[in-house]
């Protein structure tokens, strides 16, 4: 708790991460503030977790700096240690122990004495609402408690950082949404909350987002902002020959998406340019969809690929068949 | 540092006590080996002294004999597995928890040989309440297995300890530790004295930490005349060196964090 507000909890430079062939990173630039809630955006296998890995000291970069409150996390690993709380995508409790063991036990690990382990405990049930679920061994809770119970034990140390790794996989539409109520509630007193996510639903409640794919970030603003580069709406068209539509497109000065399937165009104002184009195309329209814009039509304009492979392969309602 | 191994400790502990089957089981293995087969053996052959110098040793029954090695084999098949909660944890994300805490590297290195040998000698314990039983003169020094087995069990399991900080695998872990355990328990002369063994036999238990544990465990009950080793001073410096070495070398691997993961699915992976 001594750094000055100035300081960015995160500040990550030239980042590059080689698993021998495999370039898990390439090079991540990002600087994050104090007190910011900010959401790395990006489908399985984009490098969240290796981002993760090397900001908690569990790895080590390739090349490039990362800093957590103006330490480096190499040269530094035990102050930025007791600096940052981790939740995990896989549970990290032990499962046989009840909920008070596992958080007595993180207090210890961090050096906690035994008064105040018990303080700290006690303050974490309350606040996460674990009182009820105490005494119960961690394989007896529900989805929703054990990912609380995982956001607890890295709250131990009341970390200035908090690093959310996935942390709702698994969880139901209901658990999810009281999960983040509660992770909102936890940017009190310039904590930072940088989360990793490919629902951008999740993402949404960041202040920051970063789009993250192949170990790049392809963006990188708030929200509104983000969305705001797509214009007035996206309108998706489904043809009978998708190719000579776009061709037809093209020719005309619409810009749709380089590679995403169905078409995808983005325009100022799509319910004056719809009549237009179902009168005009060659090729017989089958389905139009006009959509406000999402963060994943960003996405997908700046990577021609889907967020997750969920939304990539459901087909809208009544569709038969698949897209491509 | 030490809260660091406190916590390990007390963590491990805590498990143990809430998987007492595996205490209880642990037990049947050495209790047949010493009086189902130490009876049956022991009674079917006529052992001269070790060394097969007539009148240099007391007459002794081969029950007796066999107790500090069948002591070992409980202390080193219990302490080895004692690692394998190592392997669990990775296979969650239980020790990345652990990694991502202040704590020491050594701290969490040497929690676990701690806990480890702790859970082993409970065990031991267990089983030398049935000394009385057996045909050992006890003596004063008598004792002295006390402090034996405390190193033979830190011993085993820092070897425990070192193979399990490199498995990612709960399959291949106890394969392993059994294909590297067995040969250092039939080694070791538990089952049998090594002064009339061949020279190679003699030879390769001079590179095995069991025998060392063995001998000052036999020592301890049956008194020098039985033991095989040049000296006993000369047995406590080869455990005590291979508890540090093991244990660092545990501690190594720790300070990695999860870095030696490759890439991909982690099961089989063999962590070097």
């Amino acid at each position: 708790m001594s750094s000055s507000p100035n300081v960015p909890a995160v500040e990550v430079a030239g980042l590059v991460k080689n698993y021998g062939k495999v370039e898990a990173l390439r090079g991540i630039d990002l600087s994050i503030a104090p007190g910011e809630m900010f959401a790395l955006l990006g489908p399985n296998g984009a490098g969240k977790t290796t981002l993760f890995s090397i900001l908690s000291t569990l790895r080590t970069p390739t090349s490039g700096t990362a800093k957590v409150l103006g330490r480096d996390v190499v040269v530094e690993r035990d102050a930025t240690r007791h600096d940052i709380g981790i939740v995990f995508q896989e549970p990290a409790i032990e499962r046989s122990l009840t909920v008070r063991d596992n958080l007595k036990l993180m207090g210890r690990l961090y050096g906690l004495d035994a008064a105040a382990v018990r303080k700290r405990t006690e303050e974490l049930l309350v606040q996460l609402q674990l009182s009820e679920a105490a005494d119960r061994p961690a394989q007896n809770l529900s989805g929703g408690q054990r990912r609380r119970v995982e956001l607890a034990r890295a709250l131990v140390t009341d970390p200035r950082v908090l690093f959310l790794d996935e942390a709702t996989l698994g969880l139901d539409v209901e658990a999810r949404r009281g999960f983040w109520k509660q992770v909102r509630g936890l940017t009190v007193s310039g904590r930072s909350i940088v989360f990793a996510t490919h629902y951008m639903e999740e993402a949404e409640v960041a202040d920051r987002i970063a789009l993250i794919a192949e170990g790049k970030i392809v963006a990188l603003d708030t929200p509104r902002n983000l969305k705001a580069q797509m214009g007035g709406g996206v309108i998706r068209l489904q043809t009978t020959d998708d190719a000579q539509a776009r061709e037809w497109l093209v020719q005309r000065g619409y810009q749709p998406a380089p590679g995403v399937q169905p078409i995808m165009l983005e325009h100022k104002d799509p319910a004056s340019i719809v009549p237009i184009l179902l009168r005009e195309l060659p090729v017989k329209v089958e389905r139009v969809e006009v959509n406000a814009p999402s963060l994943e039509d960003v996405f997908l304009k700046l990577t021609g690929k889907a967020l997750s492979d969920e939304t990539a392969a459901t087909p809208p309602a009544g569709k038969k068949g698949g897209w491509s | 540092m030490m809260s660091g191994i406190w916590a390990i400790v007390m963590l491990d502990m805590q498990r143990f006590f809430k998987e007492r089957v595996r205490l209880i089981a642990g037990l049947i293995q050495p209790l047949l080996y010493l009086f189902v087969l130490g009876s049956g053996l022991g009674a079917s052959m006529r052992m001269g002294p070790p060394g097969g110098i007539p009148g240099s040793a007391p007459a002794f029954d081969y029950r007796a004999y066999i107790f500090p090695g069948v002591m070992s084999l409980a202390l080193l098949f219990s302490a080895t597995f004692a690692g394998i909660t190592i392997v669990f944890d990775r296979q969650i994300g239980f020790f990345k928890a652990v990694l991502v805490a202040p704590v020491p590297r050594a701290a969490i290195g040497i929690g676990k040989v701690v806990s480890g040998a702790l859970q082993a000698l409970i065990q031991g314990t267990i089983l030398l309440c049935f000394l009385p039983l057996m045909n050992i003169q006890i003596s004063f020094a008598t004792v002295l297995v006390i402090p034996a087995m405390i190193l033979a069990a830190l011993t085993f399991s820092a070897l425990g300890v070192a193979m399990a900080a490199r498995f990612t695998s709960t399959n291949v872990f106890p394969i392993l530790t059994n294909a590297i355990m067995l040969p250092m328990f039939f080694l070791s002369g538990a089952m049998y004295p090594l002064q009339p063994a061949p020279v190679w036999m003699q030879r390769l238990a001079h590179l095995d930490p069991v025998a060392y544990a063995v001998d000052l465990m036999r020592g301890a009950l049956l008194g020098r005349d039985h033991m095989f080793f040049e000296s006993p001073g000369l047995s406590v410096a080869v455990l005590s060196g291979c508890i540090v070495l093991l244990t660092w070398s545990a501690v190594n691997v720790f300070r990695k964090g999860e870095e030696l993961d490759l890439t991909g699915p982690t099961k089989f992976t063999w962590r070097k």
